[in-house]
């Protein structure tokens, strides 16, 4: 009975999956349009919620990656003239150095001070590539190679994103480092008291989250077409990630799932009030916090205990 | 004179911590020797928690020494000393609420013991079987009442297969039936050659569940012998029950 009612949920997942990647077909580019920027968006909501949500890491400097995802396209199509597959590792590669080098003296905070330090680096990046003439100043980059992209394939590109995303943070969660993540969501210092790596286990999970961040970056931008470092390393992006994992579901795979769609279409609908936009999303995320603290997807499984991903280790039948 | 008896399995000499004029312990000494159950008692404030705290890496002390196994583990940190034998349950527990019994078992398997989750699978079903919880392995932690979740958290410690387990108030707020259920599995615990520090203000345990009981007070170990004694000496009387206190005041001086 388990394992059938395991094997009906891998399938609706599947079919739902390739239910969506059909939409170009049938939708309009309106929908098309909506569905890339929920994938891309559900991507850093999952790589700020593993970061935030298990790790404890409160970043609001996660701007950084996506910012060195469009810069990486930018100069590599641009100046160097590569193809847009090379963005990808080279974006990897960056981010996974840079996070590297950062995590010292960010690491060396903690809680409130983290966070702090996290944007702080964040806004002396962007000071730096405002003055930096290599990728001309403030000035930025058309990103031309965009332009050759038909919005099918970036569509495509994007839910390969998103499902990725998950894929991603399902394997991570399933892993031996998940388990510590899951143990230092719940308590971190009791995790420390049994053995669990807490430097080690922060420092890999900050990797990943960046790469793939700095990853959704680049396909971000095959999108936007434009980068410049005011947009580029905007700590609105941070928000937004915060915004989708909190309402959503902290310390959940599904939460950033539903955190994505409501921002994606509560912003389109926000475009309408141009001056009280930031204002009605955050009167929204309040109420959402007031009514269901856990998120959306911690109030459905609080009542309901439902999980669409699970991560439970099952006790071994034979054991019983 | 066998092994066991030759070095001790945890030896604390002269342990000392400030924490800035407060000086909390002055000059903390015991051994504990598998096999063996030390209880430690002591007025509120004496440092008993801190004692453990120390013990586990949580702090560091200004001075002092503790050796494992004949082993200096003074300076090693919280997560290496537990890979090293140190296994601990808390006063209010500290379980993962939101992990089933058996997932909070497995984390004490695989990053205390160094198991895969493979397995530590069998060991960690045997352990909850072993403390009562073998009909609750599903049952999210949060969702345990207290006798379990300090059933649990003794399990978390047992299954990273530790040298020396410290029980900080296993026992509190709980019923005195479900105190002789903790006084039972602690005893299976020494028996199998774990050695116990147990702190705990229900005395009853004292009395029956360790075999040496010491005196924590005035920032150091006061007086260490057979629980009867120990209950029963004038240091105890003065410090933990504050008898020599109240004669004074009958007498007028």
């Amino acid at each position: 009975m388990g394992q059938r009612f395991w094997n009906i949920k891998t399938l609706c997942i599947v079919a739902a999956v390739a239910v969506l990647a059909f939409l170009p077909r049938y939708g309009s580019d309106y929908a098309v349009n909506i569905g890339i920027l929920v994938f891309l968006y559900m991507s850093l909501g999952q790589m700020w919620n593993l970061l935030g949500g298990f790790a404890g890491l409160a970043s609001l400097g996660q701007q950084i990656f996506v910012g060195l995802g469009g810069y990486t396209l930018a100069l590599v199509t641009q100046e160097y003239g590569m193809g847009i597959a090379a963005s990808f590792g080279i974006a990897v590669g960056v981010s996974v150095v840079f996070a590297y080098v950062i995590s010292f003296p960010i690491f060396k905070m903690s809680g409130v001070y983290f966070t702090i330090g996290s944007w702080i680096v964040s806004e002396a990046i962007l000071v730096f590539f405002r003055n930096w003439k290599f990728v001309h100043y403030d000035a930025g980059y058309n990103i031309t190679a965009a332009y050759k992209i038909p919005m099918g394939a970036l569509y495509l590109g994007a839910l390969a994103i998103g499902v990725g995303s998950i894929a991603l943070v399902y394997a991570v969660l399933r892993s031996k480092m998940g388990l510590a993540l899951m143990a230092m969501r719940d308590n971190e210092s009791a995790a420390e008291v049994r053995g669990v790596r807490l430097y080690r286990t922060k420092l890999f999970c900050f990797l990943i989250s960046s790469a793939y961040t700095a990853v959704t970056g680049v396909v971000l931008y095959l999108n936007i077409a434009y980068v410049k470092p005011g947009a580029a390393f905007s700590i609105d992006w941070t928000v937004c990630m915060v915004f989708i994992a909190v309402i959503g579901g902290l310390g959940t795979i599904e939460g950033p799932i539903i955190g994505a769609v409501i921002y994606v279409i509560l912003r389109q609908y926000l475009y309408n009030f141009p001056g009280i936009s930031m204002i009605i999303l955050g009167s929204v995320a309040v109420a959402i916090i007031l009514l269901a603290p856990k998120g959306i997807m911690g109030a459905i499984r609080g009542r309901f205990g439902v999980e669409l991903f699970s991560v439970r280790r099952r006790v071994d039948e034979r054991l019983e | 004179m066998d092994q066991n008896e030759k070095t001790p399995l945890l030896s604390v000499k002269d342990l000392a911590i400030s924490f800035g004029e407060n000086r909390v312990l002055t000059s903390v000494s015991f051994d504990l020797r598998g096999f063996e159950a030390l209880g430690v008692i002591g007025p509120n404030g004496a440092g008993k928690t801190v004692m453990l705290n120390i013990l586990t890496g949580i702090l560091k002390p200004s001075r002092g020494r503790i050796e494992l196994c004949g082993n200096d583990v003074t300076r090693a940190g919280v997560s290496e000393r537990a890979n090293m034998g140190f296994g601990r349950t808390f006063q209010i527990p500290r379980s993962f609420e939101n992990m089933t019994a058996y997932e909070n078992i497995l984390v004490g398997a695989v990053f205390g013991n160094g198991q895969s989750e493979k397995a530590a699978a069998a060991p960690a079903a045997r352990i909850l079987d072993e403390i009562g919880l073998g009909g609750r392995k599903r049952v999210f932690a949060g969702k345990l009442g207290l006798l379990d979740r300090k059933r649990l958290e003794i399990g978390i410690a047992l299954a990273a297969r530790p040298k020396v387990l410290l029980l900080d108030e296993a026992a509190g707020g709980l019923t005195e039936s479900e105190v002789a259920e903790i006084l039972a599995i602690v005893r299976r615990i020494k028996e199998s050659g774990i050695g116990v520090i147990w702190i705990e203000h229900v005395l009853q345990t004292m009395m029956h569940g360790t075999d040496r009981v010491m005196l924590l007070a005035e920032g150091r170990s006061m007086v260490c012998g057979l629980p009867g004694e120990v209950m029963a000496s004038r240091e105890v009387e003065e410090v933990y029950l504050g008898v020599q206190c109240g004669r004074k005041r009958l007498d007028g001086n």
